[in-house]
């Protein structure tokens, strides 16, 4: 009795192995005849009933955020989101829905963040992620425009004697999991010919807690997030001067927006919203004066802020959206200036100057393809 | 329940009238076989559908299906593996996560067996203290989920050990810190190989030699003294080849210099907090289990070992034990799977386990459908092992009994 069972299950299992490996063949089988056919049958069916058309039936936009990070995306004690990458959720809001509050704000981890945008779990990913070529390719996403260029840097305890990262040999570095932050540092310190010693973390709580406790002597992350943690840097752990951060920027950590591959025309959509807040700022229009501009604005005088602005009868660029959403993003949110000195800026814990992430007219590396 | 009552009666008229037999639709066996037959397509048909579901988004997100990926090199270092570097392959990381978790495992497994069985004796003890302090022991740990144990002891107990500067020193042998333990440990090497296998060549004379005295002892009565006989045995074997071979083998003690520890066995907070919760959880259940069956061999056992007038001690060592040991193992045995399973908890400590690997992997942009797939297999491979052994072991023990 017992072996017949036992010969059953391994007949069924082998059956299950089988059928998976057959239906494999035949997807792979039927994929090149059918090929072009599919490309004919899913174009329309994404445009018609693409994400932007879901989205704008739901009424609200799923945004992935990141767990609490200051000055990106942290939650006050009422409840509502605040942070850099919120507002560019809340802009993506503002201009396909027309309401910016109409966000729901999922909270992802370093680790769970491209498997969230994979399974359409979230429309887009607004989570501090850095831009590469793997990701863009291997986690099914794309990078829609990068909204804060960062760099990798060291932040350490101000007594620790360490002046640059090549003194730091010998010693343990704490740093998030499944970020490229835990790859630069490897590559990094490999070139340097330093050995250390890497203690990983799923969460930045977690990872401060370990800090807090010394046990590393280092703590590895984008310029911006050292800069968030250090500004907030609790008083009882001897504030934010107690620790410093290194003058050494290890890496490139262009932080964009991510949409789910497949979908151009929703790709489309946030790419221009953010490219909004730029232009908004070039053009000088602001969330104070945006309806003063649009009240004494004359279309043929100044046809480009015309356009931007949805004032030009029968100027459409074909986004599927309402004439006015950029006025609707400046509006509830604001230009790039403000989005930046309201979160990440002087005036902020952060402290954060502007640096590279400055118009290409001021010398930064903003810049907006023209709205025409 | 209705349709077996129903089914009763039909087949009993069935009799009566003769070999006339029911119609299709209601014979039981046609029934049975078009249920399993049924069963089976439904079950394919479901895999097959996730299976095509699966693919067609994967094609769809433009994601790679195959598993080209496991030779690209990883780019992260593991923790506690100081050899592993980025430039090795994905494949090399994963299987580094399995050596760890196997690690654990067996390490959990023999520690877990000998802790649950001194517990689980213990709680049978007529000595007020031990048997409550057991009770105690097996009522606190097995009502706790082992994940808050693992994420206790992290940041509850090694976390609040001395910093690495402050660190508690045990004379030469030990430095305690909440960046871990160093413990001193033995340096093997280069050219240590002879030795070892010289070593393992005594383990193995050593194990002949008990076997010879139990059979002297079964031939004429002698008393065996086998574990004496076998341990002097491979002493001696041993110290004879140490001298002969003169193996590179020092013992390595911690040393603490600026912010680095060199030398000793290094006991990092993840490895140690994964491994004392799987032991303190699956051991309480193993004390329980012990328990149970020691109270389920047969009361005549105990008062005939009283009559050969066998000490307690002896009465469980000679007595009891082998028989409850019989009647525990299979139970025994399921604790050691699910030890096994649970060395995956390790990824909320981030003890480099396989799981932990996979998912760092699958953070920096290989495809997760795979690397989980490996993850799953690996884990269903442990197991299918642990239960092979367990078998075996339970087949041993039952021939032993006829």
């Amino acid at each position: 009795m017992k072996r017949s069972i036992r010969i059953a299950s391994v007949a069924l299992a082998a059956g299950l192995v089988l059928s998976a490996c057959a239906s494999d063949e035949e997807a792979t089988d039927a994929a090149d005849p059918a090929a072009p056919e599919e490309t004919v049958t899913v174009d329309p069916a994404q445009t018609e009933g693409g994400l932007l058309a879901a989205v704008q039936e739901r009424g609200t936009l799923i945004c992935g955020v990141s767990q609490g990070l200051p000055g990106f995306s942290i939650q006050g004690d009422d409840g509502t989101y605040t942070g850099f990458d919120v507002d560019y959720c809340r802009a993506v809001a503002a201009a396909v829905l027309g309401d910016a509050d109409a966000v729901d704000f999922v909270e992802l981890s370093a680790s769970a963040r491209f498997t969230a945008l994979q399974a359409g779990e979230i429309d887009v990913l607004i989570r501090n992620t850095t831009w590469t070529a793997t990701r863009d390719r291997n986690e099914g996403g794309s990078f829609a425009a990068t909204t804060f260029y960062d760099g990798q840097g060291m932040m350490v305890d101000t007594d620790s004697g360490f002046d640059t990262i090549d003194d730091m040999a010998n010693t343990t570095i704490c740093v998030q999991a499944g970020t490229t932050t835990q790859l630069n540092l490897e590559s990094q310190f490999a070139a340097r010919g330093l050995p250390y010693t890497a203690l990983t973390f799923e969460g930045n709580d977690q990872l401060q807690a370990a800090y807090f406790e010394g046990r590393c002597d280092g703590w590895t992350s984008d310029l911006s997030q050292l800069a968030a943690f250090r500004g907030t840097w609790p008083d009882e752990q001897g504030g934010a001067e107690s620790v410093k951060i290194l003058p050494d920027v290890i890496s490139k950590e262009p932080l964009g927006p991510l949409t789910s591959d497949g979908d151009s025309e929703w790709f489309d959509v946030v790419q221009w919203v953010v490219f909004a807040t730029f232009q908004a700022e070039e053009f000088g229009i602001s969330s104070a004066n945006v309806d003063s501009i649009v009240a004494s604005t004359n279309p043929d005088e100044e046809p480009a802020i015309g356009r931007f602005l949805g004032l030009v009868d029968g100027f459409d660029p074909g986004l599927g959206l309402s004439p006015d959403w950029a006025v609707n993003v400046i509006s509830q949110v604001g230009n790039y200036e403000e989005i930046f000195l309201r979160n990440v800026g002087p005036d902020t814990p952060l402290g954060l100057s502007r640096g590279v992430n400055s118009l290409w007219t001021d010398g930064g590396l903003l810049y907006a393809p023209p709205f025409r | 329940m209705a349709e077996t009552q129903q089914q009763r009666p039909g087949r009993a008229t069935a009799g009566q009238d003769g070999p006339a037999r029911p119609p299709l639709w209601r014979d039981v066996r046609v029934l049975r076989g078009v249920l399993q037959v049924g069963f089976l397509v439904a079950t394919v048909a479901l895999v097959q559908w996730l299976f095509g579901n699966l693919t067609s988004n994967l094609d769809r997100l433009g994601i790679r299906r195959d598993f080209t990926f496991l030779d690209q090199p990883a780019g992260f270092s593991i923790l506690g593996a100081p050899d592993f570097r980025a430039q090795d392959t994905i494949q090399n990381a994963l299987l580094l996560g399995l050596g760890n978790a196997v690690r654990v495992a067996i390490l959990g497994v023999l520690l877990s067996l000998l802790i649950g069985i001194v517990v689980g004796v213990a709680r049978l003890s007529k000595n007020w203290l031990v048997a409550r302090s057991a009770s105690a022991y097996v009522e606190l740990l097995r009502n706790i989920p082992p994940l808050v144990l693992v994420i206790f002891f992290y940041l509850g107990v090694l976390a609040t050990l001395p910093r690495l500067t402050e660190a508690t020193f045990l004379g030469d042998v030990a430095i305690i810190s909440n960046r871990g333990i160093w413990v001193a440990w033995l340096t093997f090497g280069d050219g240590s190989q002879p030795f070892l296998t010289a070593a393992a060549v005594a383990l193995v004379v050593a194990l002949g030699v008990a076997r010879w005295r139990t059979t002297v002892f079964d031939r004429t009565g002698t008393p065996h003294r086998r574990v004496l006989w076998a341990a002097a045995t491979f002493a001696v074997v041993t110290a004879l080849a140490f001298s002969v071979l003169q193996p590179p083998i020092e013992p390595s003690l911690p040393v603490l210099d600026g912010r680095v520890v060199t030398g000793g066995a290094w006991l990092y907070p993840e490895y140690l907090s994964l491994l004392l919760s799987l032991v303190l959880y699956a051991s309480s259940f193993i004390a329980e289990i012990v328990r149970g069956s020691i109270l389920a061999v047969h009361k005549g056992q105990n008062e005939a070992a009283d009559a050969l007038g066998l000490s307690s001690s002896q009465r469980m060592r000679y007595v009891i034990l082998p028989q409850a040991l019989r009647i525990a193992a299979p139970a025994i045995g399921n604790e050691f799977l699910n030890l096994t399973k649970n060395v995956s908890l390790g990824i909320a400590v981030g003890f480099a386990e396989i799981l932990r690997v996979a998912n760092t992997a699958a953070g920096n942009g290989q495809p997760a459908p795979q690397l989980l797939i490996v993850v799953l297999g690996a884990y269903l491979f442990l197991s299918l092992i642990i239960s092979v052994i367990v078998n075996v072991f339970n087949r041993r023990l039952q021939l032993v009994e006829r």
